[in-house]
């Protein structure tokens, strides 16, 4: 077991989780509230790296962080190389996931317990973090989880723009390729093994959060003694 | 007293143009109307949770909304309207147990809990104040809705559709029930609602709303019997209206003879040889089964007819029974009633009218003359009152 790889990759997976869930939520709300022009091409924007080759994405991060890029110059931006980068990489294939979930959660929150807060005096602001948050939170709980899974299991896009330096920027994914490459079947049976049993873990908690499948409605219990 | 909220505006919708206009002092005003006439867009406009294209809302010396080309544009945003919606499918937050629903509108006041638990004592469910939203009845989530709306202490209570998917009895009892609050708290209240019935039971004036306009507006009872138009008619779509004379008086009942039928009706204040206007609920009328032992549910007004028309539904099926002088009175009976009988049209059945199936509208303590009748004589129609013609009004299928 490749230990440093495994705390690597828990690290990379805990940031890219913590950005995932703020720009997600964000740019999910934008997509959910805001009406602005073009918005069909920015949400195929967000959703793209869902079908884009890993190479590609590492292409891109590569574009995105090395020498001459905004980032780079303007930004004094220097994290191709370092685990970092397998931070953003993480990040752009995990967000997707986390957009598609919590746009979905809330706009399914019915407008009229908003109105009917605003009838009661609430603010904008009260009413997002009262009503339509607190409703919303299962699924974007489990659009976090799934971007985390998806985070945690990037190998592609890191591969390219981290170096793969064992001990400084090999995350786990990595760690069981130069394994399996090596031919250190052991060591790759045991990664292979903690790597599937944390996505098992993740879906299966996503499962339970995500709202039940709409359908039938339990009928409202008018009839019922006053 | 003059009115105190004034309502002026229009607003154009995709399939109509909403032109309202109307006010309302300290009283309960009935919006009627099919759905779809405007009734929900008025409330919103009203609330502040939807914008009129121009005119004015004004509430005392409050303006709520103004948009009037030579003056400044106003549009208070809703939350500081103080306007207590009550909405159709109560609204309650599901998130949230009763006692924290009805504590949502007093955040930052220091008494919220107490006072909301006052709230809920009020309208009799502090004991239910720990639960959640789905674990109440319908008419309890509805009380919560109310004490919730009454927690921002608001001048204008609006409902909308409020109990239409409550049972009658607790229907009957959240009527009551708002009578009470609005002379209580001296509140103005606007209730929509499709159901006559329910317009009867909690409205002080009716305006009757079509195609985003209001076609009449008045007392209830002024409204039914000189309605303004066939329109109002039709949308007040009462069948079986019936002018009947009374016999006799007496505390257990009343004698109503209605053109040759004599019909035993609930008490009420008029004295004999007085005209009454009433309609038979539909739904009251029962059948008698020919092999059975009468009941006392259908002791009273047996008549006999024919089956001129059957028409059947999911929840319930009408009849149209034509009686031996041509008379023709609607029925409607749930589906899941006398299956073992014949009704297919042709058939002859006994009637029994309930006697509270005879609801009456209104009383003439001297028959006004013939050409002043309130009900119109349009074909198929209200010919109730018409001495020389018995034939009774029916509706036409809708």
């Amino acid at each position: 077991m490749n230990w440093p790889a495994f705390w690597l990759s828990l690290r990379v997976t805990a940031i890219a989780s913590i950005i995932i869930l703020v720009v997600g939520l964000a740019l999910a709300l934008l997509l959910v509230r805001v009406r602005f022009p073009l918005k069909i091409l920015a949400e195929t924007v967000i959703m793209l790296p869902l079908v884009l080759p890993p190479s590609v994405i590492g292409y891109y991060l590569l574009l995105a962080f090395g020498r001459g890029s905004p980032l780079f110059e303007w930004f004094n931006l220097r994290i191709l190389f370092t685990w970092q980068a397998a931070v953003a990489a993480s990040v752009v294939v995990g967000l997707p996931l986390m957009v598609q979930s919590s746009r979905a959660a809330l706009a399914n929150v019915d407008p009229l317990l908003e109105n009917a807060a605003r009838t009661l005096g609430a603010s904008e602001v009260r009413i997002f973090w009262r009503i339509t948050l607190p409703l919303a939170r299962r699924g974007i709980l489990a659009g976090m989880i799934l971007g985390s899974a998806r985070a945690l299991g990037e190998f592609g896009a890191t591969l390219m723009i981290t170096g793969n330096i064992p001990g400084r920027t090999q995350t786990l994914p990595v760690a069981i390729y130069d394994a399996v490459q090596a031919q250190r079947y052991a060591d790759a049976h045991l990664m292979v093994l903690v790597m599937t049993a944390l996505a098992f873990a993740g879906i299966l908690l996503a499962r339970q959060l995500e709202p039940p499948i709409p359908g039938r409605r339990p009928e409202q219990s008018a009839k019922a003694p006053l | 007293m003059s009115p105190r909220l004034h309502v002026d505006f229009v607003k154009r919708l995709g399939h109509m143009t909403l032109q309202m206009r109307f006010a309302i002092d300290t009283e309960i005003l009935v919006l009627f109307g099919p759905s779809g006439a405007g009734k929900t867009q008025t409330l919103q406009a009203i609330a502040g949770l939807s914008a009129p294209d121009s005119g004015s809302i004004v509430l005392d010396d409050t303006t709520f909304f103004q948009r009037v080309s030579g003056k400044p544009f106003v549009n208070l945003p809703a939350r500081r309207r103080r306007i207590g919606y009550v909405f159709q499918q109560y609204a309650l937050f599901p998130h949230m147990s009763a006692l924290e629903n009805v504590a949502f509108p007093l955040a930052g006041r220091r008494d919220a809990r107490d006072r909301a638990m006052q709230l809920l004592e009020r309208m009799h469910l502090a004991h239910l104040a720990h639960r959640m939203p789905h674990e109440l009845s319908g008419g309890q989530q509805q009380r919560v809705a109310i004490a919730r709306a009454l927690a921002t202490e608001p001048r204008v209570l609006l409902f909308d559709e409020s109990f239409s998917a409550l049972d009658r009895s607790i229907r009957e009892r959240l009527h009551e029930e708002i009578r009470t609050l609005q002379a209580e708290h001296h509140l103005i209240v606007i209730y929509v609602t499709h159901n006559l019935d329910d317009a009867f039971a909690v409205g002080h004036r009716l305006a009757v709303v079509r195609d985003g306009r209001i076609e009449q507006i008045g007392r209830i009872d002024d409204v039914f019997t000189r309605p303004a138009s066939q329109q109002v008619l039709d949308i007040l779509g009462i069948p079986n209206a019936i002018c009947a004379s009374v016999v006799e008086t007496g505390p257990s009942g009343a004698v109503l003879d209605w053109d040759g039928i004599a019909l035993e009706a609930p008490p009420l204040g008029a004295p004999p040889g007085a005209q009454v206007m009433a309609y038979l609920r539909p739904e009251d009328i029962r059948l008698i089964y020919p092999d059975r032992p009468l009941s006392r549910m259908v002791g009273n007004n047996r008549l006999d007819g024919v089956v001129v028309e059957r028409r059947l539904g999911r929840h319930v099926h009408r009849l149209r029974v034509a009686l031996s002088d041509g008379r023709q009175i609607e029925v409607v009976y749930p589906a899941s009633s006398y299956a073992t009988m014949n009704l297919a049209s042709g058939e002859r059945v006994r009637l029994a009218l309930r006697k509270e199936s005879i609801v009456v509208i209104a009383v003439h303590p001297n028959p006004p003359p013939i050409e002043e009748e309130p009900c119109l004589d349009g074909a198929n129609r209200a010919d109730g009152c018409a001495k020389s013609d018995p034939a009774l009004v029916s509706p036409s299928p809708s």
